[in-house]
């Protein structure tokens, strides 16, 4: 093993969050302990293959990976390591990408929600929307959260997203206290969110290029993850009003994939979507997230739909807004709705669900008498 | 579009042809009537002697610099009291107020501040369109959906991107009939200006015509402020905002 690679943990080979660049003849200093050879990776994404390695690495293990694909070694790579903690370099020799990672893994959950309670004011007295919250969801994981409208699931989300702030308790996303919104927790809307003064591409591209990356790469990003998602080559340079539902949403998908987030948060994002483009974009999910495994919190009222994307199901109660119960769901992925299991773990949900319904009717019913 | 052009024609060549016949009959004097060739006469010895061009080149200065003035302060006022509730509640009225005021109106003020000189012109002007872009650009901004920027926001936008990248663009329908407006006012109050005292500009022709008993003097100027009106209307304004609606989808296509 090699003196650079050797350091403190958590010291990165390259100090700061610039996503910097090297360019050095001699290579002797580092020794991988792994080679992946990028160069004739393919999209969805070299980082893809990355990624795999790296799972099945050692801890303190160090991976290689040249690359001829810039965006991925200028780019993606370095955030990726960035977000995970690892330390990183990047060597450019002979037109080639030499991309060093050092697998130092974090022990610290991606999400952890203490306590949290949301109260907000009304003209009639004050609503409590989430009571007490406790949650905890672990690196690439995939949590849907399904409840009946007011229940506090979209609540939850905006408040891990940032967009609102708890009344009491805390967030943490990757150890850090969440303040305020921020690129690491990029939500996808229901609908109505792609920016209609702007392309696709234009859309797509928008986050990076808060992020200042140069309009060449960012432009080779947005492709990229326009094909992850699906979207026909020949949209990219469409406005949106152009585009069908479920065009939009693969758009939303890859405006926030392109990003790199950390955490993915989803608000019912398929809800006005046709049957059909909500199970073929529900499928698209699937396999995006079995290919990056991503930590995704999915929200939705579709019962089915949370069975189908989730590992974990968390179902909501109203009044006030708490988790009731929580489901694990052992399904083979790809999950389709016509799925006995799919239709088994559906049902028993729904029931549960419908008997809190019935409670708190009984209960309001009790109150007015 | 060829049948429109061909009607076009057809019409103003039939009105010209009944103007120019009525001028014939000799109904009125001809300094209270003129004929349609005294007016092209007049309009052609306006531009020989250059008075007609420097006019309008006095008179476009003007009106760009008022203008640009407007454009400036109705942005950064609009956007001040579309997104500070405190400063919409108080200075929104104000704008509003000096909205309902016909720009003709600060004359008084601005001759007694600055005397028969270009600024007090140019004030009127400003004064004139500035309430107009300020109230499309202010409109404009309370009425960009709080989910673009929720979603700028969960992108890492923030501070001044969120103006320049988010609330800007998506205001864009509505600053630009602002923009249109305030042209218009803007153009409007630097005639009404000019018309009053010695200015060179277009307005003062009009007054000189007036003063000559020359008519056509003041046809052949109303056509020229005509057509300045409506060309930059037409081919700034209606061009800039189609191309926003056409990206909107706001187009009847």
């Amino acid at each position: 093993m090699s003196i650079a690679v050797r350091q403190p943990k958590n010291k990165r080979l390259i100090k700061g969050n610039q996503m910097h660049l090297e360019t050095v003849k001699k290579l002797e200093v580092l020794k991988p302990d792994r080679v992946v050879d990028l160069r004739d990776a393919i999209c969805p994404h070299p980082l893809n293959v990355i990624r795999d390695t790296i799972r099945a690495l050692d801890d303190d293990a160090v991976l290689l990976a040249i690359s001829d694909h810039e965006p991925t070694a200028l780019e993606n790579a370095p955030r990726f390591c960035e977000r995970r903690g690892y330390p990183y370099r990047v060597i450019e020799q002979e037109g080639l990408w030499n991309i060093f990672i050092q697998k130092i893994e974090k022990k610290e959950a991606r999400l952890r929600v203490e306590n949290v309670s949301k109260v907000f004011s009304a003209r009639d007295g004050k609503v409590s929307a989430l009571s007490d919250i406790n949650l905890t969801i672990r690196d690439g994981e995939f949590v849907s959260i399904v409840g009946s409208s007011g229940c506090g699931k979209s609540t939850l989300l905006n408040l891990i997203a940032g967009l609102d702030k708890p009344t009491s308790g805390r967030i943490l996303a990757d150890g850090k206290r969440v303040e305020g919104p921020g690129a690491d927790r990029v939500v996808v809307f229901q609908e109505g969110a792609l920016f209609p003064w702007l392309t696709v591409v234009e859309n797509v591209e928008f986050g990076l290029k808060l992020r200042r990356v140069a309009h060449k790469i960012r432009r080779e990003l947005a492709y990229d993850y326009l094909k992850l998602v699906g979207l026909d080559d020949k949209f990219h340079n469409s406005y949106i009003h152009q585009l069908s539902g479920g065009m939009k949403q693969r758009v939303a998908l890859a405006r926030a994939l392109v990003m790199e987030p950390s955490i993915l948060l989803m608000d019912e994002p398929f809800a006005a979507l046709d049957i059909q483009t909500r199970e073929s974009l529900q499928e698209e999910l699937q396999r995006i997230w079995v290919e990056s495994h991503k930590t995704i919190i999915f929200v939705t009222h579709n019962v089915e739909e949370a069975v189908i994307l989730g590992d974990r199901v968390l179902v909501f109660t109203k009044n006030p807004g708490r988790i009731k119960s929580e489901h694990d769901i052992e399904v083979e992925r790809p999950r389709k709705p016509g799925n006995p299991e799919v239709f088994l773990n559906t049902k028993w949900i729904t029931d549960e669900i419908r008997e809190d319904g019935e409670d708190a009717e009984a209960g309001i019913r009790e109150a007015a008498g | 579009m060829k049948r429109k052009i061909i009607l076009l024609t057809v019409f103003y060549l039939l009105l010209i042809a009944i103007w120019e016949g009525v001028a014939a009959l000799k109904l009125w004097p001809s300094y209270l009537f003129p004929s349609p060739l005294g007016v092209l006469s007049s309009l052609v010895a306006g531009f020989q002697d250059n008075s007609f061009t420097i006019g309008i080149l006095v008179s476009m200065k003007r009106v760009l610099i008022g203008y640009g003035l407007s454009v400036a302060g109705g942005l950064l006022i609009g956007l001040a009291i579309g997104r500070v509730k405190v400063l919409d509640e108080t200075v929104g009225t104000i704008v509003l107020g000096f909205q309902a005021l016909p720009s003709i109106c600060w004359l008084p003020i601005a001759l007694l501040w600055f005397g028969l000189s270009e600024s007090a012109i140019v004030l009127v002007v400003v004064l004139g369109s500035l309430f107009a872009v300020t109230i499309g650009v202010d409109s404009g901004v309370k009425n960009v959906p709080p989910i673009y920027l929720r979603a700028a926001r969960t992108m890492g936008a923030g501070g001044f991107d969120l103006y320049t990248k988010v609330i800007i663009p998506a205001a864009m329908p509505s600053i630009i009939s602002g923009l249109k407006q305030g042209w218009s006012f803007a153009w409007r109050a630097l005639m009404a200006g000019e018309l009053l005292y010695v200015s060179i500009g277009l307005g003062h022709l009009l007054t000189m015509g007036r003063e000559l008993n020359d008519i056509s003097q003041i046809i052949a100027v109303m056509i020229i402020i005509i057509v300045i009106g409506i060309t930059v209307d037409r081919f700034v304004f209606t061009k800039l905002e189609n191309r926003v609606r056409e990206r909107w989808g706001l187009l009847n296509a």
